[in-house]
């Protein structure tokens, strides 16, 4: 978890950081905003000062009475519980290019997860974080690819965990927290030196703009869909 | 000489500010967790869990709408506690304060709790991947801090003193809202649904209250 890169230019804004540090932000969003913290140090240290200020408030809540007897059951429950060693000696940790989360999510490998293929440049891999309003994914654009135009029905997530793409308005790298609101529509190419990986979380489906597109995901859908029933 | 002392003076004024009642009480917890780490001291978790038990109880309590709340708290209470015992040896007081890790341990385990709750609810639906194989803690997205590599202690202590402060001096509708979203564990968009107000004012309400508290998140 040391790897600085320079270069993060989008950051979550202090509603995404603030729902972060308190805990309230569903997990398919606050997997986005963890992502972001691996590789920016500066929202690293604006999201322990909104702990600080969560801890704070905490402290100033209105003292709820405790009676003796819970801590005595606590007392029964820590004799037998093992205690976790200090860490004195950390392992060289492996720095890892991806998120700790991310790295688990995909079982240390991603080619392992079930990757489908949206027409030639994009391949899609649902991920399960049972937010069932959201659709959270890792997308792999090969390099040069454009991705199939679309446009928005709810509010999307995107963070780059490797390489970088562009749209009509920017360029975004590695580490890059981008937000796209509903019914605003882009077309991003990934840059051509390599492919670039995503993660990705939508409030609502997003609609392709191309009509082949779209009837070719509506059948692949209804193929699909008996299939994930029974998983 | 002069220049000596007067350097002297100044580094003297800088700890007199930061010397407050409550760095006595934050040193009293660093030494009760160390305690606890080294020789799992009964004594120093009896103290810890005199002064942080009530405000875990009353931080469970927040959570709106909740069935059974008491045995809930008693949950959050016992889980918490626990945890304190079991990972005090990686607590670090060069990383967070004792109320900081505290009220970490607090959240994340109220998370989890009341994810396990609403699990009961939906039919069983797994929350995170299928198989207990792949399933990831809710620790890797809530992850706790180690990087220590660009953290600066003495700017955390004053930023901790500075919170402490100025959180006093702030517009009612503004601790109100900053109550709301830290511990009704509501995010922005419910505070917004709740009060009866757009997203943009819960927003602009928990910015104002930031930039008085100096942690201005937004460039």
């Amino acid at each position: 978890m040391k790897n600085i890169i320079p270069m993060v230019k989008y950051h979550p804004d202090a509603r995404f950081l603030t729902d972060y540090a308190a805990g309230s932000l569903p997990a398919s969003q606050a997997l986005c905003v963890a992502t972001h913290l691996h590789y920016c140090a500066l929202c690293r240290q604006k999201n322990r000062e909104l702990t600080e200020l969560g801890a704070e408030l905490f402290m100033q809540l209105q003292p709820a009475e405790v009676d003796h007897s819970e801590f005595e059951r606590l007392v029964a429950r820590i004799a037998v519980v093992p205690v976790n060693q200090p860490a004195k000696t950390r392992q060289a940790q492996v720095v890892s290019i991806l998120p700790t989360a991310i790295n688990k999510l995909a079982n240390g490998n991603l080619e392992q997860l079930e990757w489908r293929r949206i027409g030639n440049n994009l391949r899609v891999a649902n991920l399960n974080l049972g937010d069932q309003q959201r659709e959270t994914s890792l997308l792999s654009i090969k390099a040069g690819g454009h991705v199939p135009h679309h446009r928005h029905k709810g509010d999307e997530i995107t963070v780059i965990l490797k390489g970088s793409f562009s749209d009509h308005e920017d360029k975004y790298s590695t580490g890059d927290f981008i937000v796209r609101t509903r019914g605003e529509t882009h077309r991003p190419v990934a840059s051509q030196d390599q492919d670039c990986l995503c993660l990705s979380t939508l409030d609502a489906p997003i609609v392709m703009s191309n009509w082949l597109l779209r009837i070719g995901l509506y059948l692949y859908n209804l193929a699909a869909a008996p299939q994930r029933r029974q998983a | 000489m002069r220049t000596g002392s007067i350097k002297t003076m100044d580094y003297e004024s800088d700890e007199q500010h930061l010397a407050t009642p409550t760095d006595e009480k934050v040193q009293q917890w660093i030494t009760c967790l160390e305690q606890v780490a080294a020789r799992q001291d009964i004594k120093a978790f009896a103290a810890l869990f005199e002064h942080f038990s009530p405000m875990i109880k009353s931080f469970a309590y927040k959570v709106p709408a909740l069935e059974q709340a008491d045995s809930f708290a008693d949950e959050l209470l016992q889980e918490t506690m626990l945890k304190v015992w079991t990972k005090a040896a990686s607590f670090d007081p060069k990383l967070a304060s004792p109320s900081t890790w505290i009220f970490t341990i607090a959240r994340n385990m109220r998370i989890d709790l009341l994810r396990k709750q609403a699990r009961h609810v939906v039919n069983n639906v797994p929350l995170y991947k299928d198989g207990d194989d792949d399933e990831i803690d809710l620790e890797d997205i809530w992850f706790e801090d180690e990087n220590s590599d660009l953290f600066n202690h003495l700017a955390q202590q004053r930023s901790r003193k500075q919170i402490h402060d100025s959180l006093l001096t702030l517009p009612a509708e503004q601790t109100e809202v900053l109550a709301k979203v830290y511990l009704e564990d509501k995010s922005h968009a419910e505070v917004a649904a709740e009060l009866k107000l757009p997203l943009g004012t819960v927003k602009s309400r928990v910015r104002l209250a930031l930039n008085k508290l100096k942690l201005v998140v937004d460039r």
